[in-house]
């Protein structure tokens, strides 16, 4: 599905920022992407989606979706591969959505433009994927405008706009971070959930490795845009080898509920 | 004994009439040395809460004292005096916005000190270069600009800043919700040894219950406005009574793999 | 000083300050860098063109043109400065005091600056010399009167916006004073803005100067001035039609100087700002 092949990352200084990220992800598995601030999880992330930072390239190694060389990709075959093959979701949903438009509106013209479906098609179509959101009175939402709206319930818009066009791969960086425990509880359920009856690959960043063991089957701990380790995501929390990830894992369980009901 | 920080009945409205009720009436408390947790969701009012106290918002009804001092009465030059004792200390949720970009860090630190008017320039820079080295941050960082800062330092900063006047209560607003781990575990650490050595009174807020665990003695949890549950932590955590608090026990994620609130569909 | 030192990585911005040095140069120094006596009229050169004795001709009664713009400049340049001064006074410290000082406060200053807003500059300054009588002082008290509302409105604005900001609630709980929070947090934010409205300021006060002079009010004759100089230039035109030429050029370079370098610190400081940071966030 996704194979990501001795990636390097550079600034246009020459500083280069990710030296050799290398995995692959199976169609329908998911990949939890892990490590510090700085570590170059955003950037490889963000290599993937074709949206490197202004300054920063693809200095070599090969990104394939699909069987297809992304790196080098044009603007306009980007526009073709996003929405049906890859699609993201972000820490903080209400900066991806024009504050003056509807929800509604805006995923609509997603739908359009994206699927090509009839404006009215899309209205209905747009309300039906706000309901498979798990978001209560759709159509309200659907009229509703971004600052009428929670960030968990912004977060299942994006969600939205992100499953609208049916991807095989969906990016979620850091996507629940900044919700309240509940509603990240709920959100990661909904991504779950879509996964299941999407065949949905998932490549997610997290700095809490709790939140990867929710979801992911797979773990890549990257150091200072390197991987350190990478296996099954049990194995490596349970039995990291790499002596990074054992003080990752060391610091997760210092303080938390996990260690309280061990007592 | 009575607790270094008391608060009862705190009622805060917002709005052009105060309209809108925040808190209705809301009882909290921390004793010297004691760590209360202060847990609820986006909107449930616990940083309203903080902010009454330290006089921010507005007590509709309600009183704050401090060590057995009426403190929610206190107005104008009064108010100044009692803030400039740094007794009471607030560290604000964001770092970046509670910090002034155009201040260095050290002179942000030694703020509280200069605003006292305590010392020479140099013994205020030597008590900040202290706090700073206190939170575990190199005093080289004092001539930087917070925007040169990670966000893990700066949340160090604010601590910093707080710690620098030596206050007697210390309401920390979402210290490591930001953080990762290892930034996060030293924070904790941090907090732990100021409540053991200098019987600091702390108040820890967050809508992460996860992270009191292992530090929290009491904690407190809110829900829209009004205290649904109060204990110890260990009876909180382990056997919580009220729904609203089983669900968010059951929210927070497990390293150790999918918790069963995981497993159920949100449909 | 972050605009300045902004303003000066560009081009343009060091041409202005260069051009505003040798007018400061001139200011200081055109009385004793000028050939001849300003004053003095020399009745067998009358309305001349340029020659090797007056490199830029005489006027209408035959003094030195060059002279008279030396020594002239002096005059323009203070006037100018002294009306921006007054501006300066009289509308930043009510518009740091209207978010500081009270709801009363902040109401009459609002309504006193719209006031002033309405008034026109010239007639101002035209009923202004007549009640006080004809001179430059009264003239630039006029003028600095009507500057007041931009530089209140300017500082307002930058000001209202730290009201709110937490670092200044966090300065509150430590218990400093609203004097010091101005000193310490907001003066820094609010400067720049005003040492832009300074400058441009400074360039429409000198066109005013020249307009007023040019119209008879503020300078009196035969005391040189830019504008003054332009006003009586334009007499004989038919006799003299590059006469305009010299004074009005100065005043473009000078107001072009000015405009260009307050354009230049409000460069946004947004795209400007140093990479790291941005990319943290």
């Amino acid at each position: 599905m996704l194979f990501v092949d001795d990636l390097h990352l550079s600034t246009t200084g020459g500083t280069e920022l990710v030296h050799g990220v290398s995995f692959a992800l199976a169609p329908g598995e998911a990949i939890g992407l892990v490590g510090e601030s700085g570590s170059g999880k955003t950037l490889t992330c963000r290599a993937i989606l074709g949206v490197p930072p202004p300054g920063v390239t693809v200095s070599g190694g090969t990104i394939r979706l699909a069987g297809d060389d992304v790196a080098h990709y044009s603007r306009r075959q980007w526009d073709r591969a996003r929405g049906p093959r890859i699609a993201a979701v972000f820490q903080d949903p209400a900066s991806y959505l024009n504050p003056s438009l509807t929800v509604g509106r805006q995923l609509g013209e997603v739908l359009r433009v994206k699927n090509g479906l009839h404006r009215r098609v899309a209205k209905a179509r747009a309300v039906e994927l706000l309901a498979s959101m798990g978001l209560h009175r759709p159509e309200h939402v659907h009229d509703q405008y971004p600052y009428e709206l929670s960030g968990g319930m912004l977060q299942r818009v994006l969600i939205a706009i992100a499953v609208s066009g049916d991807p095989d791969l969906l990016i979620a960086d850091e996507a629940t971070t900044a919700l309240d425990v509940t509603v990240q509880a709920e959100v990661l359920n909904l991504i779950a959930a879509l996964r299941a009856e999407r065949r949905l690959s998932l490549l997610l960043v997290s700095h809490d490795l709790a939140v990867v063991a929710q979801l992911c089957d797979h773990v890549v701990v990257l150091r200072d845009g390197r991987v350190v380790e990478s296996g099954p995501t049990r194995q490596v929390l349970d039995d990291p080898a790499d002596p990074y990830t054992r003080a990752l894992v060391a610091d997760h369980r210092e303080y938390g509920l996990d260690r309280l009901v061990a007592r | 004994m009575t607790a270094a920080l008391e608060a009862d009945g705190v009622e805060v409205r917002l709005g052009r009439r105060a309209t809108t009720p925040i808190l209705h009436g809301v009882d909290l408390t921390a004793r010297a040395g004691e760590i209360v947790g202060l847990i609820g969701e986006t909107g449930s009012g616990k940083t309203t809460l903080a902010r009454a106290v330290v006089g921010l918002a507005p007590l509709h009804a309600g009183a704050v004292r401090v060590d057995g001092t009426p403190v929610s009465g206190l107005r104008g030059a009064e108010l100044r005096r009692f803030r400039r004792g740094g007794r009471v200390q607030y560290v604000f949720q964001d770092p970046l916005r509670s910090l002034d970009p155009d201040v260095t860090v050290l002179d942000s630190v030694a703020e509280g000190l200069a605003v006292r008017g305590e010392g020479r320039a140099a013994d205020r820079r030597a008590r900040a270069v202290a706090a700073l080295e206190q939170v575990g941050l190199d005093p080289a960082l004092g001539d930087r600009l917070p925007g040169r800062l990670s966000g893990g330092q700066r949340q160090r900063v604010t601590i910093a800043r707080a710690l620098a006047v030596d206050p007697r209560v210390l309401l920390l607003d979402e210290p490591v919700s930001a953080l990762d781990a290892a930034n996060r575990n030293h924070v904790l650490r941090l907090l732990d040894r100021l409540r053991r050595e200098r019987e600091v009174a702390i108040v820890l807020i967050t809508h992460d219950l996860g992270s009191l665990a292992g530090i929290a003695d009491r904690i407190v949890v809110l829900y829209r406005g009004r205290v649904v549950e109060e204990g110890p932590a260990a009876r909180v955590l382990l056997e919580p009574a009220d729904p609203y608090t089983q669900r968010l026990i059951a929210s927070v994620p497990s390293i150790d793999g999918p918790r069963p609130i995981y497993a159920r569909s949100t449909r | 000083m972050r605009a300045l030192r902004l303003a000066v990585r560009q081009r343009a911005a060091r041409i202005a300050l260069a051009v505003l040095g040798v007018v400061v140069l001139l200011m200081i120094t055109g009385e004793w860098l000028a050939p001849y006596d300003p004053l003095h009229q020399d009745t067998t050169a009358i309305l001349a063109g340029p020659s090797a004795e007056h490199w830029l001709g005489t006027d209408y009664v035959g003094r030195d043109v060059l002279s008279r713009l030396l020594a002239g400049s002096r005059l323009s340049v203070i006037a100018a400065a002294e009306a921006v001064g007054l501006g300066l006074l009289l509308g930043v410290l009510p518009g740091l005091a209207s978010v500081y000082v009270g709801r009363v406060f902040e109401w009459l200053s609002l309504r006193v600056m719209d006031g002033l807003m309405a008034l026109p500059f010239i007639i101002f300054a035209i009923a202004v010399a007549a009640l006080l009588g004809n001179g430059l002082h009264q003239a630039m008290f006029a003028v600095g009167v009507l500057m007041a509302p931009s530089f209140y409105r300017v500082t307002r604005a930058a000001a209202i916006g730290l009201r709110q900001a937490q670092y200044v609630e966090a300065a509150t709980l430590f218990g400093a004073t609203r004097w010091r929070v101005v000193r310490t947090h907001v003066w820094q934010k609010v400067l720049p803005t005003v040492v832009v409205t300074t400058a441009t300021a400074m360039a429409g006060a000198l066109l005013v100067v020249s307009s007023l002079t040019f119209l008879g009010i503020g300078v009196q004759p035969p005391a040189p001035t830019w504008g003054g100089m332009l006003a009586s230039d334009l007499g004989y035109l038919t006799q003299r039609p590059f006469g305009p030429v010299a004074p009005a050029l100065l005043i473009i370079v000078t107001v072009a100087a000015l405009n260009a370098l307050a354009d230049a610190m409000t460069v946004d400081p947004a795209t400007t700002q140093e990479a790291p940071d941005a990319l943290r966030r």
